[in-house]
């Protein structure tokens, strides 16, 4: 069996690989990279037409944020920016530079970009690296007590660890590094509050990033150690003999080929999206450069950031399918895998239910309350008879304000859920196994997605949504290639197919019945996430209105307030870890 | 895990190992002050930026003139100077000045810094337009000119943005290099990119040698960090501590100044609702800025009488405002928004349209990041516009902001006002050469103004810097542009 042989498409009728094809397999990657970059290049390089601001306004601005616009001014400065006549134009240009290495200089401060950027890239890469090492650590540590149960021949649903996974998924990571500073840097005196100098600087922020994640990845992990231990192999392993602590290793190598690929991927969305927790710490990383150059647009130093991006995102894609093959081993070829339906998780369902209830009376009681009614002298009040859960800055109640934020909340992240479920399962079943569209958006910053949205559909609760759903299907659609690439190889899906199965009944029968459970619950996991997120780019003025008392929102206005008002972040967050548990438990299918 | 995946995974980690570069440790004793900075560089510090106001504070860059409490020039590089005619001033300079890398603060010196300012593109807002010129009329004598008579040609050179190098600092006359070069009780010895800076006390300084050995400086952009830092004690200062933290500052000291910053609703006049006299006159009626001062700012601002302060003001009589009569806003609905980079006006802006909802108006308030929302701000996409400007500017006078903001052809004119009475009001007030009558030329632009209705003045805002007990000798500046000076210590 040829390495190119091991994992293959759906279409299985294709002709072996000829030397003529592998040629063509060398020179894909090259021709992919260069059309993303030229593809995130001109999405950049359209900023300025899409957001209709003029970037010597924007350019000026960020120079001198008090400056008027003052028409002589912004001519001059247009004169000197040298300003493309079209989008197209200019991206052609700058791409004809970056290929000779020229990525020119910033139109803020006039610095070479290539001063600025990758120092920036290199401080956000250690972050990022170690952000996702520590949440595989994590992951396994979380997962530990299934894999041994698993090894056993017992399926669980994880315990006390998987509900502690669930809830840290659920945490928001501004909230876990503001946390983290008054209690640790300011507290107890231990670590630096700011700045990144040394390895000291790494803890607070790592831990920031990497508890949610990590607690997500210890739930795929699980979910993946489930399935594996329904397979046959595990059962003439234990009869045969073969140490525990043997099997156990196995079952978990086996499961940890689901996790590499989303931990690649976690790691390249963390390089350019990390905006948030770098600014709390004062970390000058590429998050901030790309957010401040986007908001500015400073489109030399985007386009090289997006740039650098974009290949990084196609490499760690690459790499991820890689790794999994390698981590398949022999058994990623024809027929070698043996996945199979584990039996059903007993009772988490009745937990789930549990934790909704509670969440739902606590709801009810807030929206039988008024959200709206302001009393300044209320301002921050504790709870008390009065208010429950105590006030916000406003006076305004913070049960009410619950209640009422509920279905804007979670509703709307449910709804988006199911939305890049379907089309992460479809993207992922439909791909060619290799690294694609998703990696390139997966790198793109947040803050770039946003402002092309917000010019296409407008600063709403719709733009918001679609901003959101532009990204969070990837995971998913990852999960799904990396279990449909298990499943083709699989000793049943090669007869199916051998025995002239059309590719609908492939899909129907086999992969689907496989990949849905651990995706949906996988799609569940990240309900918090998505709340959060629609919260997250109120900035750009996407999303609910101002005064809404949506979740995130609450969470981000009330999270300056966090040591004089504890509540005002306490019970928004405990709503989101509420959610996730609870959505955790739920059983999906079998 | 494979050998294979732990290498991919270790990838990233063997390729960055990246930390911002750390300050070099400085071998001599003396204390050194930790200060935390606003905001990080946004052009290297050049001064032809918003950088230039970090130059100031930092005590790096120094000016010709600096403006005192009545907002009148004051001598700093320039010991005097007399007015020629009404459009050149010449300056007599300090002597024995050097520039921190040796080179004398001459003539010829001065005359290419100003050249460079007068230069750049854009210029730096107090000259710009100006057609500003400067020759040297002998060692330490120097010609400043403009092109139309100007009764502020000596308050401009007090701007942080015609901060004087040394000739070295101009190898790129577009962005000067204040590395080095500066003549201020500190030099800057190095800039690490966005994330720090070490100044080293010049001990010839013309004032006196600083009391300080030097200064670690740090630009946190995020205001929780600098109040965290102050807190855990690795900071001695830090500015624009946000009011909602304040409290949280138990072991420190707050020095808080009334700056000339005015936070004011501005109404679209040109349409929608508020091209209604009396609707603007409804508002007028409606809104309280006492709640948002005694609550949102926790008490650590001013109610604002009128669009300037009592100290602007100078003592004299505010003319009295006549609005016309108010109509019932029978729930008209208006849109207002506000920008989250100054934390406090969003909470504000949510107060005032709770009030204006009182008022029987129907209100919805847009909040967003100020880069998103200025386009439409300005072409009076929102009825009302909650905004917080200074209007002071960079020559310590208000007309420049009244004609910026106020008049038909202003460039930022939140309210779109055009009233040709007040235009002519504003033309009027920039003639006056005299102190006391541009500003009561400046109280009669104020009254017409208000009685518009166009822009209701909410507050006046101060600035809260934080500073450790053992430190002393803060510089106190009402315009914000000075923080550290010779007399600046930090104990032991």
């Amino acid at each position: 069996m040829t390495a190119a042989g091991r994992v293959r498409p759906v279409s299985a009728a294709r002709p072996r690989r000829t030397p003529g094809r592998l040629r063509s397999h060398l020179l894909r990657p090259v021709l992919t990279g260069l059309g993303a970059v030229a593809g995130a290049g001109l999405l950049v390089g359209a900023l300025p037409w899409l957001s209709g601001d003029d970037p010597a306004r924007t350019v000026l601005r960020a120079r001198e944020v008090e400056r008027e616009p003052d028409p002589a001014v912004l001519a001059a400065l247009r004169e000197q920016l040298d300003l493309p006549a079209d989008p197209v134009r200019g991206t052609l240009s700058w791409l004809g530079r970056a290929v000779t290495g020229d990525l020119g200089t910033s139109w803020v401060s006039g610095q070479p970009v290539g001063e600025v950027v990758p120092p920036a890239l290199g401080v956000s890469a250690t972050l990022a690296g170690t952000a996702a090492a520590v949440a595989v650590v994590l992951a396994v540590l979380l997962a530990l007590p299934v894999v041994r149960r698993a090894a056993d021949g017992r399926a669980d649903g994880g315990g006390a660890a998987g509900v502690l996974a669930a809830a840290l998924a659920a945490l928001p990571e501004f909230v876990l590094a503001v946390v983290g500073v008054a209690v640790v840097a300011v507290g107890w005196g231990l670590l630096p509050t700011s700045g990144f100098t040394g390895p000291e600087h790494l803890v607070l922020p790592v831990l920031a990033l990497a508890l949610p994640a990590g607690g997500l990845l210890g739930r795929v992990l699980a979910g993946a150690v489930r399935e594996t231990a329904g397979e046959a192999w595990v059962r003439s392993w234990r009869a045969a003999g073969v140490s525990r602590s043997a099997v156990q290793g196995a079952v978990a190598r086996r499961a940890l080929t689901v996790v590499v690929p989303q931990v690649l991927l976690l790691l390249v969305g963390l390089l350019g999206a990390g905006a948030v927790i770098e600014a709390v710490f004062d970390v000058p990383g590429l998050g901030r450069v790309a957010l401040a150059g986007a908001l500015a647009q400073d489109l030399p130093v985007v386009q090289a950031a997006v740039a650098l991006l974009v290949l990084l995102g196609l490499v760690a894609g690459g790499a991820g399918v890689l790794v999994h093959r390698a981590l398949l081993g022999p058994a990623g070829s024809d027929g070698g895998l043996s996945p199979e339906l584990p039996p059903p998780v007993p009772r988490a369902g009745r937990w789930a239910a549990g934790l909704l209830a509670v969440l739902a009376l606590v709801v009810l009681a807030g929206v039988l309350r008024d959200p709206t009614a302001q009393d300044l002298g209320d301002r921050l009040a504790a709870p008390s008879w009065e208010h429950p859960l105590g006030a916000d800055a406003l006076g305004r109640d913070v049960l009410a304000r619950f209640g009422a934020g509920a279905l804007p909340s979670v509703g709307l992240a449910l709804l988006i859920s199911a939305v890049v479920l379907v089309t992460g399962v479809a993207a992922g079943l439909l791909g060619r196994g290799r690294a694609g569209l998703a990696d390139v958006l997966n790198a793109l910053p947040a803050v770039v997605v946003g402002i092309a949205v917000a010019a296409v559909a407008g600063p709403s609760l719709v733009g918001a949504a679609v901003a959101v759903s532009l990204v969070a299907w990837i995971p998913l659609a990852v999960h799904t290639r990396t279990l449909a690439a298990e499943v083709r190889a699989s000793g049943f899906h090669l007869a199916a197919r051998t025995s002239g199965a059309g590719r609908g009944h492939l899909v129907r029968h086999h992969l689907l019945p496989a990949v849905l459970p651990p995706v949906g619950r996988h799609a569940l996991l990240r309900v918090p996430h998505t709340a959060l997120a629609l919260a997250g780019l109120s900035f750009l003025g996407l999303g609910a209105g101002a005064e809404s008392p949506e979740w995130g929102r609450s969470l981000a206005d009330g999270v300056g307030y966090l040591e004089r008002a504890p509540w005002l972040v306490a019970v928004p967050a405990a709503g989101l870890v509420l959610l996730g548990v609870a959505a955790g438990l739920v059983r999906t299918g079998r | 895990m494979s050998r294979p995946a732990g290498a991919l995974l270790a990838l990233p980690l063997l390729l960055a190992g990246c930390f911002a570069p750390a300050a070099e440790e400085s071998a001599d004793g003396g204390q050194r002050l930790a200060l935390a900075l606003a905001f990080p560089p946004v052009a290297a510090l050049s001064p032809f930026s918003d950088d230039a106001v970090l130059l100031t504070r930092m005590g790096v860059g120094e000016t010709l003139v600096r403006l005192d409490e009545a907002g009148e020039p004051a001598p700093l590089l320039a010991e005097s100077w007399s007015r020629v005619d009404d459009r050149t001033v010449t300056l007599d300079l300090r002597a024995d000045v050097p520039f921190h890398d040796g080179t004398p603060l001459d003539a010829e010196a001065v005359v290419g810094a100003l050249a460079a300012a007068a230069a750049a593109v854009p210029a730096p807002r107090s000259i710009d337009g100006l057609g500003l010129t400067a020759r040297a009329v002998d060692e330490d004598t120097v010609e400043v000119q403009v092109a139309e008579p100007d009764p502020l040609l000596v308050h401009r050179l007090a701007a942080p943005g015609l901060v004087l190098l040394a000739p070295a600092a101009y190898a790129d006359p577009a962005a000067p290099d204040p590395v080095g070069t500066g003549t201020g009780p500190f030099e800057l010895t190095e800039l690490r990119g966005t994330s720090g800076a070490t100044l080293t006390a010049d001990a010839d300084h013309w004032a006196g040698a600083p009391e300080l050995a030097g200064v670690d400086v740090t630009f946190p952009a995020d205001a929780a960090a600098r109040t965290a830092g102050l807190r855990a004690g690795e900071l001695d200062v830090a500015v624009n501590l946000p009011i909602a933290q304040l409290p949280t500052l138990t072991d420190t000291e707050v020095l808080s100044v009334p700056l000339p910053r005015l936070v004011s609703l501005s109404l679209d006049t040109a349409d929608g609702p508020f091209a209604d006299p009396g609707l603007r006159a409804a508002v007028a009626a409606a809104i309280d800025p006492q709640p948002v001062v005694d609550g949102v700012y926790e008490g650590r601002a001013d109610v604002a009488e009128g669009l300037v302060d009592d100290d602007t003001a100078g003592g004299l009589d505010r003319p009295a405002v006549t609005l016309p009569p108010a109509t019932d806003p029978a729930g008209a609905s208006i849109r207002l928004a506000t920008y989250s980079d100054r934390p406090e006006l969003p909470e504000a802006a949510a107060v005032l349209a709770e009030q204006l909802r009182q008022a029987g108006f129907t209100v919805e308030v847009v909040v967003a990041e100020y880069a998103t929302l200025e386009t439409d701000l300005l072409a009076g996409a929102y009825d009302a516009v909650l905004a917080s400007r200074l209007y002071l500017g960079d020559t310590g006078d208000p007309v420049g902001y009244l004609a910026a903001d106020l008049t038909c052809a202003g460039s930022y004119n939140l309210a779109r006002l055009c009233d040709p009475a007040v235009d002519a009001a504003v033309a009027a007030a920039a003639t006056r050469a005299d102190p006391e009558e541009r500003r009561a030329a400046m109280l009669q632009v104020e009254a017409q103004v208000l009685s518009t209705g166009a822009v209701l003045p909410v507050l006046h805002e101060r600035t809260h810097t934080g500073y450790a007990p053992s430190v002393s000798g803060l510089v106190v500046d009402p315009f914000d542009r000075l923080l550290l000076g010779t007399e600046t210590t930090v104990e032991g």
